[in-house]
């Protein structure tokens, strides 16, 4: 291919990043799925069968707290990815610094300028691209802080299937989003609904969130033509010599 | 509520929710017990207060005999917690509860909780001990009014100073300085009436919802800045005991538990005893299979009611309630709001009115225009408008002005 002359190509996601963004991928359209069946039921049950034969709600529980536990497991590792990573410590972009900063900016710039106006390197992952990431991780974090919080509830015998350690833990690092999802909402007094609503709440959140991610990175692949798109399925993209 | 920061960060990383601890190991119950027969010992030394009725004298007056007796305190124990060793102290400390002390105090509320333990059909065990309870006071049931049922409030607090137990009744109305609700010749404000009783109490029991969060008097707006008696009543034991109405059985327990231990029972992070608040309304479900089947009731009286489906669709709040009316129900055991086949409300969880009763999921849950109100948001969202269209219009003269003078000096 003669054309890709002038171009370079440049690693931007390793395997184990862009394995880990399609496990989400999938795992956020089971949870939001299920999710939305257990906040409200929207499809009905055959009448005719016995209530033995279906188990229709703990289906949708079960691939629910699924799907979360997966999402447990990524975020820790993402989590971990994002300070020690050997490939690219997202942490160094969200730094409040001179040349973090200007680069958010001009980006940001880029995107309302309908791309008039590039004066970045695109060979990285950029600020903005990265303090975009880090929202929706810590979006995903609440959701999964008030999420444990509500599935402890159901084990209210303090006694667990792999033991007493594990409702016993998840009282002691989600308690807080009680009076933290209270804060949020106000009322008189914090209750578990208040992070039942929260909860709620934050799925449309990061449903807004995955809109404009999946809006901007085709926009990026279409405007920039450096091939963005095929980054989470490749690894790489193309980026001008010249530049 | 003045807070300081610091103390509510401190509170935000220290908040518990429920979780009950039912076996506290066998030399607690040891120690438990020997404390609670020395305790009954020394109520035994005390003669009945005001020439009460006899309690196993009135329960053959209505028609019980022992034997129905003796069920209920074994049943009563194992709702408290306690091993069944305990039931002969149990029943034992039935026969003593009128040595106790009450002063019952209503305040901005339906007496709903007092009607729940007056109304009922053919009176049982629980309510006859609430009969034969030593109350002092009690502002719905005297006979005495205006200065002779002060006067006999301010005895009975002070005769009884530091031992009394102190039930109250109703939310406590802040707002106007507490006007919004006074009582007596004096017009002593809810708040001032509410703080002198507490003050002489050995304990302070917070009956029903209103009493415990406010209730429906603090549900929005609010009018009256009700809040509950744990907002103003500090330093003092304090017991909940919500749900609209309190539930009797719950009652007895905790003054129960005061008669025979001299203390007050284990309580979660609301100030509710765990043996009554511990549980999930819907572990205990009887339609918790048609929950999981998803089998709902999709509108009254479908064929999914006429077949006793979940009622989850119909907004019951079974699955976030924590309150033990789906094992020890209402009126001794006759039935209960989901066995009468409609939802839970959550009426013992704090902000039920605005958060758990609106009657269908939370999902759906669309009680309050959106952004607060009808009238608010329409003003509001007018005022927002009229402002964004002012700053446009600033910005846009701002820059033709610049691009006017731009022009005047010849440039593009």
């Amino acid at each position: 291919m003669s054309n890709n002359e002038g171009y370079k190509q440049v690693k931007r996601m390793t395997p184990a990043m862009r394995i880990i963004h399609w496990v989400n991928v999938l795992s956020m359209i089971v949870a939001v799925i299920t999710g939305l069946y257990i906040a409200e039921p929207y499809y009905q049950t055959l009448i005719a069968e016995g209530a033995v034969d279906k188990y229709v709600m703990a289906w949708n529980r079960w691939g629910h707290f699924m799907v979360a536990i997966i999402f447990d497991v990524t975020s820790i590792i993402v989590a971990y990815l994002y300070f020690f990573s050997r490939f690219e410590k997202s942490y160094k972009k969200v730094l409040p610094t001179g040349a973090n900063i200007k680069e958010f900016f001009e980006v940001l710039l880029n995107l309302v300028t309908l791309n008039r106006r590039k004066k970045f390197d695109s060979t990285h992952s950029d600020s903005f691209n990265t303090v975009y990431f880090t929202i929706f991780h810590l979006l995903l974090a609440w959701m999964l802080l008030t999420g444990l919080q509500l599935y402890v509830h159901g084990l209210g015998s303090g006694e667990s299937s792999i033991g007493a350690w594990w409702p016993w833990m998840l009282h002691l690092v989600t308690d807080w989003t009680v009076p933290a999802s209270h804060a949020i909402l106000g009322g008189a007094k914090a209750t578990i609904m208040d992070v039942r609503i929260v909860h709620h709440y934050t799925m449309w959140f990061i449903l807004t969130w995955v809109v404009f991610h999946i809006y901007y990175q085709v926009w990026r692949t279409i405007f920039w033509k450096e091939g963005d798109i095929a980054i989470v399925v490749g690894g790489s993209k193309f980026v001008k010599e010249s530049n | 509520m003045s807070k300081n920061k610091e103390e509510s960060v401190k509170k935000l990383f220290t908040a518990q929710s429920a979780s009950v601890d039912t076996n506290l190991g066998d030399s607690y119950y040891t120690e438990l017990y020997a404390k609670c027969q020395k305790r009954l010992d020394e109520l035994k030394q005390l003669k009945p207060l005001n020439n009460r009725m006899d309690f196993l004298e009135s329960i053959e007056e209505e028609g019980l005999d022992r034997r129905d007796f003796l069920k209920w305190a074994s049943a009563t124990t194992a709702m408290l917690m306690l091993p069944a060793a305990f039931t002969p102290l149990v029943a034992e400390a039935a026969v003593l509860m009128n040595r106790v002390p009450v002063i019952w105090m209503e305040l901005q509320d339906c007496a709903g909780n007092s009607e729940a333990l007056l109304r009922s059909d053919g009176p049982q065990i629980d309510e006859i001990i609430l009969d034969i309870i030593s109350l002092e006071f009690h502002e719905t049931l005297q006979a005495a009014s205006g200065h002779q049922a002060e006067k006999q409030m301010d005895e009975a607090m002070e005769h009884f100073h530091g031992k009394y137990l102190l039930f109250v009744e109703g939310a406590v109305p802040l707002g106007m300085d507490g006007q919004y609700g006074t009582i007596g010749a004096k017009a002593e404000t809810f708040v001032d009436h509410l703080k002198r009783g507490a003050e002489g109490a050995a304990a302070v029991v917070a009956v029903g919802s209103c009493a415990t969060y406010g209730g429906i008097p603090a549900a929005a707006p609010n009018p009256t800045d009700a809040v509950g008696v744990m907002d103003i009543v500090k330093g003092k034991p304090l017991i909940n005991i919500p749900a609209c109405p309190a539930n009797p059985s719950n009652m007895v327990g905790v003054i129960l538990h005061f008669v025979l231990t001299g203390s007050i029972p284990e309580l979660d992070s609301l100030l509710r005893p765990k043996f009554a608040f511990g549980y999930r309304i819907h572990d205990n479900c009887e339609r918790r299979a048609h929950f999981d089947a998803g089998e709902y009731v999709e509108e009254w009286g479908d064929e999914g009611a006429k077949n006793n489906f979940c009622l989850y669709k119909m907004g019951c709040k079974g699955p976030m309630t924590f309150n033990n009316c789906s094992i020890v129900r209402y009126n001794e055991g006759v039935n209960w709001p989901i066995g009468v086949g409609r939802g839970c409300i959550g009426c013992s969880e704090p902000d039920f009115w605005d958060k758990y009763a609106y009657e269908r999921p939370m999902a759906n849950a669309n009680i309050k225009a959106p952004t607060g109100g009808v009238e608010k948001s329409v003003d509001e969202f007018g005022l927002g408008l009229l402002t964004a269209a002012g700053i446009g219009i600033g910005i846009h003269a701002a820059a033709s002005y610049v691009a006017g003078k731009k022009e005047e000096r010849g440039e593009s």
